[in-house]
């Protein structure tokens, strides 16, 4: 058997209304049972306990079960602790049990562990190949979709600012004969400094839910009057939870923040696409279209009873004015007003009525799976709470750099924390080699005698 | 010569071939060492150091293996200097300026004194093959000798073309032919062949240097040595290096001879290091320096000649006078070599496997700059590890070279075979992730056990190695148990702090502040071997990073230790892209690790890639039960 590291990941799709699993695999099971619940659960019995966060207080509680190793799903010692299931709450028990030693698991990888323990049959390989392919690649998308706009700039900032930092401190050590010390250049602390403060403010900002909260982004679109203010009053109106209301900087643009489910939701109206119209209209279709641009989602709606007769070639024109880079469905809704005996339509669609309520389920039903919350997959959620998780090891490893290098000035741990926050800010942003970083040194300083 | 077998043929006496034929006779097997000139042997063909940052690592892993490069050194060293010395441990680095003549004459007499090696001047031409086996060489006067196994060590000697200014010729270094039979026997094979660029600056007649207005620098005191086996006494005569700098004339000298650069003009397509530039690369690139500083290496204690290092050039000769004279002392000076750049074939690393035997012709294998890398010691580690593995493959043994965790030997050779090399590959220690554990002063405890395992360590190194072992046991011990009260007068002055409670001497050593040296003063405690001490504080200090590398190293070993089948067919790996399994196929890992360093090859296709195996190897189990 491989001796592996420990992995956490949410079992269940996220949803606020049933039970949440945070499953742990992996030697420090027992540890994290300890520090999670104050105890080790008897094997296979379900028991009753708060889970407790660093200080002691409970997050939740909820039920853990222990399976010991090798009679579990993965064949490692298995923890499985049934939480109450909001994306919030979950997430904390995810972030507590990282804490203790975990680290997040790979798309797929309790089902690999599971294969190359032989507790699935040799059979299976290609379907396990299948579900890790498939799962990377869901969580690849997400994690693109994670790394849109602000939150973007800002990690990818952070990171051009590390390797700067790195450029020296590694320079210093390789190249000790050059003219400049660069250790002693002031700018080695300071900048470290302010390395600390970007990726605290980052943290922060997300920790406080203006990132991690806000969720996905889905767009509604399509011609003026198709009924998109309905859809989103159902959704808004029918689901309580609204956590604030933001009017956009031009009437046009409207973005509310809703759960579907428990999941958190941006959810956007945009200005009617159509051409032409006063200089207000005009500027509230080119911000529509950037909107449709950025968005993780986009809902396509079509007003039915202005389309009878010419439906396809209708949806076909929206298809083609509407950016396709985001993944998509077709609302055809005003079903209540007419509704068409068949429908020939060569991509996905519901029908709708914003009015009478019909076919809303079965959207928010499609919305879910459209924008990853299934079992096995993985969502923008997660994606921005792996990038999370990487920034927050990146700033220990600076904080231990900037002691290490107070106390002592020895370069060569400095060089080492640097070293560690680059691999995890490497998980957000793509690796960056130790020759990638010689190239930064040979264009930055003339090196060489 | 009479004798026509042997177990291992050496071709090459440079850094690589010297350490290949010391290796290989030391661990038993019968072997010939063939060079082009036995003048040459040990030949410093660059700059007359040995060591520096990263390059000292190597040398004393070298030395721990039982290797001749660091003691070869002290016996020719002339001036020694740590450096980083106060950037911690792990980056600090020894460098010795060596007198050439010294340092061929120690390599020289030691291939003389090895036994079961015979050396014999002769250039070879030929490779004797039998299907997909080598069977031996065959030498200029048509020769034959036959051996299973033959290291080439040829240097820049393969299709080696020398510049300077729009002059060219053939040579493999100045003043030595290239082997072009050989180059073009070696093309007609299978191996992918690329072309590299170094250069020398011109030598100077120290004559005719102003040392008056010149910076000195001389060597450290305390002088540090190279080999773990040095006692100091070895050194000889100690001299002074100096520093001088080019200025605004020199670049001006420089910029008006460009049109006739063949750096500059395209005539020189071979790829340059981009560390180690030459000053016409420096002028042109970084316009807004007005100078650059040169350091003006002895060549020996035997010669006025002196190597200015930092204006390596190959800018025709009446240019290179003109910038030489205009660099402050340097005034009257006398060029006695102009400088040069030289081509020369190298074949892609990728090609080889971990134990440097190429993959497409078995019994044979490369060492040093034929494998794309530069430097001395970067040669001597690669010869050393071919050596070994040309003699363990006669003994019908596992091949064996030391992982990226073990030596930086082993990062050297698993960057070459896995990422292969665009540029003369130098050694840094940016490039080593496990950088704190991998020091210089603990590369006889990481390697001279599996050294002595091997049959490379006599049993003189391997006492002393075993008497340090037990004092670093010891040591700790005893400090271990040593209790200092509060209130202890002593100590709370050298601490400069009172004691809030009992401390032993280890958990005091802890402390930043903190040396060793005093500590043990304090307590009475005798400090005979600084080599001992030093390693009880290291280990002390370091601890916390040091258990922390060390568990990254396990686990990693644990996931990616585990064997790729050379035979393996990537495109039959479900789920693996194109572009994925293109790369593995390139590469061809020989472990899971090795194909996850592999850039581009995703955590997933590594996931993809064990569970092919674990299918491969069940389904395999089955047919042959």
């Amino acid at each position: 058997m491989y001796e592996k590291d420990t992995i956490v990941a949410l079992a269940t799709p996220l949803g606020k209304g049933g039970i949440g699993v945070v499953r742990v695999s992996g030697p420090l099971v027992t540890d994290i049972a300890n520090g999670m619940i104050g105890g080790i659960p008897e094997e296979r019995i379900a028991t009753f306990t708060s889970f407790l966060d660093a200080g002691g207080s409970p997050v939740d509680q909820g039920l853990a079960l222990l399976f010991k190793s090798p009679r579990s799903f993965t064949g490692e010692d298995v923890l499985e602790i049934q939480g109450h299931g909001g994306p919030v709450v979950m997430n904390l028990i995810v972030e507590r049990v990282v804490e203790l030693g975990a680290r997040l698991a790979r798309p797929g990888e309790f089902s690999e562990r599971a294969f190359l323990n032989d507790k699935i049959d040799l059979s299976q390989a290609e379907a396990i190949a299948d579900l890790i392919d498939s799962a990377s690649n869901q969580a690849a998308m997400s994690a693109m979709r994670s790394l849109r706009g602000e939150f973007s700039r800002k990690v990818y900032h952070i990171t051009e600012s590390l390797v700067q930092l790195r450029t020296y401190v590694e320079a210093a050590i390789d190249f000790p004969e050059e003219e400049i010390d660069f250790l002693e250049d002031p700018r080695v602390n300071s900048g470290l400094d302010a390395l600390i403060e970007k990726i605290s403010d980052l943290k922060n900002e997300a920790t406080q839910g203006a990132l991690l909260r806000e969720g996905v982004s889905i767009v509604l679109a399509g011609r003026p009057n198709a009924g998109k203010s309905s859809l989103m009053n159902r959704f808004t109106g029918t689901d309580t939870s609204i956590v604030t209301e933001i009017a956009g900087t031009t009437r046009d643009v409207i973005d509310e923040h809703v759960h579907l489910d428990g999941v958190p939701i941006r959810l956007i109206d945009t200005a009617g696409l159509r051409e032409g119209g006063d200089p207000i209209e005009i500027e509230g279709v080119r911000r529509a279209v950037k909107e449709i641009d950025q968005a993780d989602f986009v809902l396509i709606v079509v007003d039915l009873g202005a389309h009878r007769e010419d439906l396809n070639s209708h949806v076909e024109q929206l298809m083609y004015e509407i950016p396709n880079n985001a993944p998509y469905l077709v609302v055809l809704n005003k079903s209540d007003i007419w509704q068409p005996t068949t429908v020939d339509l060569s991509c996905e669609y519901v029908l709708t009525s914003a009015v009478t309520g019909v076919g809303i389920d079965v959207l928010k039903g499609r919305l879910k799976e459209g924008i990853g919350y299934t079992v096995g997959g993985e969502g923008t959620f997660i994606a921005r709470s792996r990038h999370l998780d990487a920034l927050q090891r990146g700033l220990e490893a600076l904080s231990k750099g900037k002691t290490a290098f107070a106390d002592s000035r020895a370069g060569e741990l400095l060089a080492e924390e640097l070293r560690r926050c680059q691999l995890a800010l490497g998980e957000i942003t793509g690796e960056f080699t130790s020759d990638d970083l010689l190239g930064r040194i040979f264009s930055s300083f003339c090196i060489g005698k | 010569m009479t004798e026509k077998h042997f177990e291992v043929i050496v071709v090459g006496g440079g850094h690589a071939g010297t350490e290949a034929a010391l290796a290989s006779s030391r661990m038993g097997c019968r072997t010939l060492l063939l060079t082009q000139n036995i003048e040459t042997l040990g030949q410093m063909s660059c700059n007359p150091a040995i060591g520096g940052i990263g390059k000292s690592h190597l040398v004393k892993e070298i030395d721990a293996l039982g290797g001749i490069m660091a003691r070869a050194a002290d016996e020719a060293g002339i001036h020694f200097r740590t450096l980083n010395a106060r950037k911690g441990p792990a980056v600090r680095a020894t460098r010795a300026q060596a007198d050439r003549a010294l340092y061929k004459t120690a390599i020289r007499n030691a291939l003389e004194e090895q036994p079961n090696l015979l050396i014999f001047q002769q250039s070879v031409d030929d490779l004797l093959v039998a299907g997909d086996r080598i069977e031996g060489v065959t030498t200029q006067m048509g020769l034959s000798f036959y051996a299973p196994t033959v290291v080439l060590t040829v240097g820049t000697f393969l299709g080696g073309v020398i510049h300077v200014g729009m002059e060219k010729r053939e040579g493999g270094r100045a003043g030595d032919a290239p082997s072009n039979r050989l180059a073009a026997r070696l093309r007609e094979l299978p191996f992918q062949v690329g072309r590299l660029k170094t250069g020398t600056p011109p030598r100077i007649d120290g004559k005719t240097i102003d040392y008056s207005e010149l910076e000195s620098q001389p060597g450290d005191e305390p002088r540090p040595a190279m080999s773990y086996l040095s006692t100091g006494e070895e050194h000889p005569r100690q001299v002074a290096c100096h520093i001088t700098h080019t200025n605004e004339k020199t670049h001006d000298a420089i910029r008006a001879g460009l049109d006739r650069s063949p750096l500059f003009t395209g005539e020189i397509d071979g790829v340059g290091p981009r560390y180690c530039p030459s000053i016409e690369d420096k002028v042109v690139r970084f316009t807004d320096r007005s100078s650059h500083q040169i350091f003006i290496e002895p060549e020996g204690l035997n010669t006025r000649e002196v190597y200015p290092n930092g204006i390596s050039t190959s800018l025709p000769y009446d240019v290179q006078l003109d910038l030489v004279q205009s660099i402050k002392g340097f005034e009257q000076a006398h060029i006695t070599r102009p400088g040069y750049a030289i081509e020369y074939d190298y074949f892609e690393p990728r090609d080889l496997r971990t134990s440097l035997e190429t993959r497409y012709l078995a019994g044979l294998y490369f060492a040093g700059q034929i494998n794309g890398t530069t430097g001395y010691e970067e040669a001597a580690a690669q010869g050393l590890v071919a050596g070994i593995n040309a003699a363990l493959s006669v003994k019908e043994e596992g091949l064996w070279c030391p992982d990226r965790s073990q030596a930086y030997i082993g990062v050297l050779i698993d960057d070459l075979i896995t990422l292969g090399t665009k540029e003369p590959y130098r050694m840094f220690t940016s490039r080593a992730e496990y950088r704190l554990v991998l020091r210089q002063d603990n590369a006889d405890r990481r390697l001279t056990a599996i050294g002595r395992k091997l049959g490379l360590i006599d049993n003189d190194r391997w006492r002393m190695f075993s008497e340090k072992e037990a004092g670093i046991g010891a040591l700790s011990k005893e400090m271990a148990s040593r209790w200092v009260q509060p209130g202890d007068a002593k100590f709370e002055n050298h601490l400069g702090k009172p004691l809030s409670r009992e401390y032993n001497l280890l958990d005091l050593l802890k402390r930043p502040e903190v040396e060793v040296e005093s500590l043990l003063s304090l307590a009475g405690l005798p400090d005979n071997n600084a080599g001992v001490s030093e390693q009880v504080e290291i280990d002390c200090k370091y601890a916390g990073y040091i258990s922390r590398q060390q568990q990254e190293i396990d686990r990693v070993r644990s996931q990616h230790g585990l064997g790729i089948p050379k035979d393996i067919d990537y495109s039959g790996v479900a789920g693996l892209s194109n572009e994925v399994s293109q790369k593995l196929h390139e590469v061809r890992p020989e472990t899971i690790g090795q194909a996850a360093r592999i850039s581009g090859v995703t955590p997933a296709a590594v996931s993809l890639l064990l569970i092919y195996l674990k299918k491969h190897k069940a389904s395999a189990a089955l047919k042959s039960a």
